[in-house]
């Protein structure tokens, strides 16, 4: 009897949760990324026509996974392209696989570390991740990362050739190796998360998928290295941000700062998976440069996540956390980001010079949150002029819809006459 | 797989022939020819790219002018062959070669690779390195008919010119090239070329003869439409200098 509930809506939620552990089984047994995700769209296509008609296979996981394997090894029998010795070690190596055949979720790390090798760009990282690890369509990551889909097409194409031709290996770095290269997958995922929490443009602030889908292979990557602190670290950073994402804007779309949030609209699971998580980092010994700059910064969100209002926040404990994080990165914007936190600590008066020593580095000329960070200092001193004057010049270089629409406010609520006013 | 590992350094901050930096160095290299030595299929040291010529066809004339086409701080001062099963493993190995600490090292899959003959070079003769280069981003991927009309008009072209080639390699596109440079210990991996617009394509000749020789072989090196030739001077660690200063090979054999 048909089901006939199942949609092909349905197929594809399915494959998304499991395609990315099919990929990368699949990728590990034939040796090569791209022939494993051919495999894998084409075990998409028979669900499509099956499973509206026969119901959903009872190990959904479990199906993908055998009929990706048989895909894949008709083209092992038929393909003529390839070497005759390739093609024989791929026929051989799937024919020796079970014929029922599981994912197995170390397969997903090795394939993770590929996606995120160091020599492959940033941006292809990203992509890669997002299609073979988490199994998000071609479309979809276009959607996410704004970009066109022929373009994130060309992208993932170049890169797999790239993996295929240059060598890149499907492996778990071996230990000497793994700081180094945990420190890339690392970035990817931080990457994929700050696209999708503060958007670099477009109309909306925050971009669901890329969170949710960060803080999937945040967590993957957590459990499956389970001694590696910067993985815990980044985890525990992305669990205890992500927790106020619902707070973030009102219901008109509109940005609620910090200062404002209904601290009950926060996620309180991920805070509590959060704090869990960073305390079990902190018993740790030795940690790595870059392990070190996401457990600062979950820190620093701990503190937010811990303070029952934005009036009993521990802002001096803010204040030393991000003296350590400047002493690490030398980041000019961890330094906007200390000296906002010294305005609270200390007082507007003690942040502004600091703010201003800031306007002259070059480094973040073009860097809208300085400017927000000088404006607020100005308007909290009672200074509206200088205030509306530098909201101005950030509502300039503000990328995202939300963003605008909060500089735009702050500036009429200053400064009520028109910009091009006497 | 065999990779063609390119050594690019500022030459002006490189250490000179006779100095304590130069031995220092050549020990480095000798150090990074034992390291890897299973791994090395060929390699040559270049001088510097004062003894280096650009041939390329302008309007239908065959141009030689001194020095390469593009003008880069880091230049090409030599380069391995190196087969490794992986790229980590490539890595691995040129993580260790002296320049890595100072410039940059190109790591570019090669198609294939002949090795250099060990014939002798005859008197008033020198052997040249031509690295091949085009326009950017117009090479055709290995395997399309494209890639096989380029690679049959290299056969009849290293055919014609016999004993004047010595070995030679094809390199896949420089989409696929990775670069690294150790800089206080840490280790910099980043996707693509050295320098764009200066990258080899296509691959490489060792050439044998004299200048004269040596440059019309390369004029007739297949290159795409706007391609060039560049052509600098292979050092012969066996003790024979172009110039007849500088290097004593013989300590090299101790």
């Amino acid at each position: 009897m048909a089901d006939p509930t199942v949609t092909a809506d349905d197929v594809a939620r399915v494959f998304r949760a499991e395609a990315g552990r099919a990929i990368a089984t699949i990728a590990r047994v034939l040796g090569d990324v791209a022939a494993a995700e051919d495999a894998v769209q084409e075990a998409f296509v028979v669900a499509l026509r099956r499973w509206p008609a026969g119901g959903l296979p009872a190990k959904p996981g479990a199906w993908i996974t055998t009929t990706a394997r048989n895909k894949a090894l008709d083209v092992a029998r038929r393909e003529s392209r390839r070497p005759d010795h390739e093609r024989r070690a791929a026929r051989e190596a799937l024919e020796a696989t079970a014929p029922v055949f599981h994912p197995v979720a170390d397969d997903q790390l090795r394939l993770l570390f590929t996606c995120c090798h160091p020599a492959l760009a940033p941006e292809s990282r990203v992509a890669l991740t997002l299609r073979l690890v988490c199994g998000l369509r071609v479309e979809e990551i276009a959607r996410a990362l704004l970009q066109s889909t022929p373009a994130v097409a060309r992208r993932l194409h170049r890169a797999k050739a790239k993996i295929r031709t240059a060598g890149i290996p499907l492996r778990v770095p071996p230990p000497e190796l793994l700081d180094e290269r945990v420190a890339s997958v690392l970035d990817c995922i931080y990457l994929t998360f700050t696209e999708g929490y503060a958007a670099s443009a477009g109309d909306e602030l925050i971009r669901h998928e890329l969170c949710d889908e960060a803080i999937r292979v945040a967590r993957l990557l957590a459990d499956l290295l389970a001694d590696d602190a910067g993985a815990a670290a980044l985890l525990a950073l992305l669990l205890l941000q992500d927790s106020r994402r619902a707070a973030r804007l009102d219901d008109d779309g509109e940005i609620v700062l910090l200062e404002h949030q209904d601290r009950r609209r926060w996620d309180h699971d991920r805070v509590a998976e959060g704090l869990q998580r960073l305390g079990r980092v902190g018993e740790r010994t030795a940690v790595s440069a870059r392990a070190a700059s996401y457990l600062l910064q979950a820190l620093i969100a701990a503190e937010h996540a811990r303070a029952p209002s934005w009036e009993h926040t521990d802002w001096a404990a803010i204040v030393r956390h991000y003296d350590r994080l400047a002493a690490l990165t030398r980041s000019p914007v961890v330094l906007v980001n200390r000296a906002v936190a010294v305005s609270f600590a200390d007082g507007p008066a003690v942040a502004l010079p600091q703010l201003e020593r800031l306007a002259d580095d070059p480094r973040l000329a073009g860097a809208h949150q300085l400017h927000i960070a000088r404006a607020d200092v100005h308007r909290r001193l009672g200074r509206p002029a200088e205030a509306a004057a530098l909201y101005r010049q950030a509502l300039a270089l503000a990328a995202t819809k939300p963003e605008r629409s909060f500089l735009e406010r702050r500036v009429a609520e200053l400064d009520p006459s028109p910009p091009d006013g006497a | 797989m065999d990779y063609l590992v390119l050594l690019y350094d500022d030459e002006r901050t490189a250490p000179q022939p006779g100095t304590a930096r130069w031995d220092e160095d050549m020990e480095g290299f000798i150090a990074f020819g034992e390291l890897a030595a299973t791994a090395i299929r060929g390699g040559e040291a270049l001088w510097d790219t004062s003894t280096a010529r650009t041939v390329r066809h302008v309007d239908g004339a065959l141009t030689v002018t001194n020095g390469p086409f593009v003008e880069t701080t880091e230049v090409l001062g030599g380069y391995y062959v190196l087969e490794a099963a992986s790229l980590d493993d490539v890595i691995e190995l040129a993580r260790n070669i002296p320049t890595a600490t100072t410039g940059t090292i190109e790591i570019r899959p090669l198609v294939m690779h002949e090795q250099t003959s060990d014939a002798l070079v005859p008197p008033g003769a020198t052997r040249q390195l031509a690295t091949l280069h085009g326009p950017a981003g117009e090479e055709p991927e290995p395997g399309s008919a494209e890639w096989d009309r380029g690679a049959e008009a290299h056969g009849r072209f290293a055919e014609a010119a016999g004993s004047a080639v010595r070995g030679g390699g094809a390199v896949h596109p420089a989409s696929m090239a990775t670069t690294i440079r150790l800089r206080d210990s840490e280790l910099l991996i980043t996707d693509g070329p050295f320098a764009e617009g200066a990258e080899v394509t296509g691959g490489f000749y060792v050439l044998c003869g004299t200048a004269e020789q040596t440059a019309e072989a390369a004029g007739r090196i297949p290159v795409n439409p706007g391609g060039w030739v560049e052509l600098p001077t292979i050092m012969e660690l066996d003790g024979t200098d172009p110039d007849g200063t500088g290097l004593d090979g013989t300590e090299l054999d101790g």
